[in-house]
């Protein structure tokens, strides 16, 4: 396990809107793969998870690698909240322990295993080479209870539709295809997008 | 089966994820047309289309074949442009919308004085001249100071002061030159508008529309002088500073000029200067704010619901907990009370983006809620009067709007643009 100085962690807060945002740390939080939290006790053993939990309001956390997405009941803007979570995410970097633990069996791995093993193919038969036509390129994080975690590359990073690429193209189709498909939680860092195949403009 | 919204959305809009999010709240299937191929749009058929935005015949044919599968239960354009598709695939399918006529005029800044004009609303005197015409003939007469203007450009790109024959010249050329550049608008690329300079305070009117009545839904004041040379909008401050008598009094001045124009259902932005006269409409517009100015309107008890949520929910007839409205009628939502201000962050110079630095030091200042930066490292950027981009915005909630400027223009002192 290593540890940072303050020195070293900078975090980025991306709010989504007044319940989720994600946070974007210059040093990894977790590299095996992706974790998702929605309760205290599942969080029971990830230091940070818990540290979060402990935020009021704080109903589900995602990590993945350099990102850890918070999502709360309440609709205060991220302000507060936001300081508390990089407050969070400093102390568990600084800590002896790991800031997430490898996840443990989990109730049912094999149903996740299996989904990700499914999703896997349906990125690389289906997906990828769709969203390639735009210079991008989708990474499966991971899949948790149901919830696909993904990351956008290429084109798709920073895209302006970026957000109609993945709800209306890449959701739809795994859930066509693989119904018992939850969800989606991208946990791309849109910020550091250099190539997007399309830029806002003022419109 | 939910009901079914087309969304005609520019593939360059700051606002995909806004709609979508209020689309996905209201629990209502959206299908995204756009001016550009999706890559899924051969896989999900049902929820991405390709339209040619800037032709109605066109978009109203693509729009009708595809609600011959798909029914749809209302259109909704986000900016100048898609607002008049959306009119056009309206009336096409029988629903609620604004006429094509109204669009089409709110639309094209000349054609809305006229009418504005013709119906006694405080407009400044104005003229439509031509970029081949007497230049020299319409630098003798312009009424100085005066504001050319592009007829069909968004926001304040292309705008300009002239104080005298020499600086009219020179707009002339510059504006020229930008109203024919291939990313602006295909109409309006003959002529401009020239107008006298209105001088006074400015003020944005965020509004909706239903059978012609107008419920202000914010009303911001613009902190920064706009007198020219350029227009360039920097702070949009909400609530208001101005006393309630004026602020009604700029509400049913907009209502009026959009009465003018025939605009009776939906978003309503308007743009006015309020001086020793009363307001001035400077601009009003059938759609809602632009760029990613949106995020600070929230309303509700919980301040949870999003402009677009609302606005949504009063194109499909739906409460904004997406269900059934009565008798079709918008919900009344009111904006939280807290004060709130966005900045759009100028340009500073044309140039490569290289980096911005300084957005966690600027997240850090007291009241910021947020830094957003929308440009890419690599963009080409290019100020005002020329550009067409924000660098991005800042976001911050207080207890009153003065705070929350002062924290913007805080947060904002912290951002080094590193441009090459």
């Amino acid at each position: 396990m290593v540890s940072y100085s303050m020195d070293e962690i900078s975090i980025t807060a991306e709010p989504v809107d007044n319940h989720r945002c994600k946070f974007v740390v210059s040093v990894p939080l977790f590299e095996g793969g992706a974790r998702r939290f929605g309760s205290p006790e599942e969080a029971a053993g990830s230091p940070l998870a818990e540290a979060i939990f402990r935020i009021p309001h704080v109903s589900e956390v995602h990590v993945a690698g350099h990102a850890v997405t918070v999502i709360k009941g309440d609709t205060a803007p991220w302000q507060m909240a936001g300081k508390a979570v990089g407050a969070a995410i400093r102390a568990s970097l600084q800590a002896s322990a790991p800031p997430v633990a490898a996840r443990a069996s989990a109730v049912d791995p094999a149903l996740d295993d299996a989904l990700f093993a499914k999703v896997s193919t349906i990125f690389d038969t289906r997906i990828n080479p769709m969203v390639a036509g735009h210079g991008g390129r989708v990474d499966l994080i991971d899949v948790q209870d149901g919830m696909v975690m993904l990351r956008l590359m290429g084109g798709c990073q920073g895209c302006g539709m970026a957000d109609v690429t993945l709800r209306q193209g890449i959701e739809a189709t795994l859930k066509e295809v693989a119904p018992e498909v939850l969800g989606i939680v991208d946990v791309t860092d849109h910020a550091t997008g250099a190539n997007p195949y399309f830029a806002s403009a003022k419109k | 089966m939910p009901s079914r919204l087309l969304l005609i959305l520019p593939s360059t809009s700051y606002r995909a994820s806004a709609f979508l999010e209020a689309a996905r709240r209201l629990g209502v299937a959206v299908t995204v047309a756009s001016d550009h191929r999706s890559t899924f749009a051969d896989a999900q058929p049902a929820n991405v289309l390709l339209v040619d935005c800037g032709n109605p015949a066109r978009v109203t044919e693509q729009a009708c074949r595809f609600a011959a599968e798909h029914p749809v239960d209302a259109v909704f354009g986000v900016d100048d442009t898609t607002a008049v598709a959306a009119a056009w695939v309206a009336r096409a399918l029988g629903l609620r919308h604004n006429s094509v006529e109204a669009c089409e005029a709110a639309r094209d800044k000349h054609r809305q004085r006229v009418m504005l004009a013709r119906e006694g609303l405080p407009v400044p005197s104005f003229a439509l001249h031509r970029f081949d015409g007497d230049l020299a003939a319409y630098a003798r007469v312009a009424p100085y100071p005066c504001v050319l203007k592009p007829t069909h450009l968004s926001m304040s790109r292309g705008v300009m002061r002239a104080d005298d024959p020499a600086g009219f010249a020179r707009a002339v050329e510059r504006l020229r030159l930008i109203a024919t550049r291939e990313d602006a608008a295909v109409e309006g690329r003959e002529t401009f508008l020239v107008e006298r300079f209105v001088p006074g305070d400015e003020f944005a009117l965020e509004g909706m529309l239903a059978g012609g009545a107008l419920r202000t839904l914010a009303l911001f004041d613009k902190p920064d002088p706009l007198d020219g040379p350029f227009f360039e909008e920097t702070i949009y401050a909400t609530p208001s500073r101005l006393p309630e008598a004026r602020q009604r009094e700029i509400g049913f001045t907009v209502e009026r000029a959009a009465q003018a124009l025939g605009l009776t259902e939906g978003p309503v932005h308007a743009e006015v200067r309020v001086n020793a006269d009363g307001p001035w409409i400077i601009e009003v517009a059938a759609r809602p704010i632009g760029g990613r100015c949106s995020a600070i309107l929230r309303f509700g008890e919980r301040a949870a619901i999003s402009l677009e949520q609302v606005l949504l929910a009063q194109s499909l007839g739906l409460t904004v907990d997406g269900e059934p409205a009565a008798g079709g009628q918008p919900a009344t939502v009111e904006r939280e009370p807290s004060g709130a201000a966005v900045m759009m962050i100028p340009v500073p110079r044309a140039g490569t983006l290289i980096a911005v630095r300084g957005v966690d030091d600027a997240r850090r200042v007291p009241w910021v809620d947020d830094v957003v930066i929308t440009a890419h490292p690599g963009q080409q950027l290019e100020p005002l009067p020329e550009g067409n981009r924000y660098l991005g915005f800042i976001y911050a909630w207080a207890e009153d709007p003065a705070t929350a400027v002062a924290a913007l223009r805080a947060a904002h002192a912290n951002l080094a643009i590193e441009l090459a």
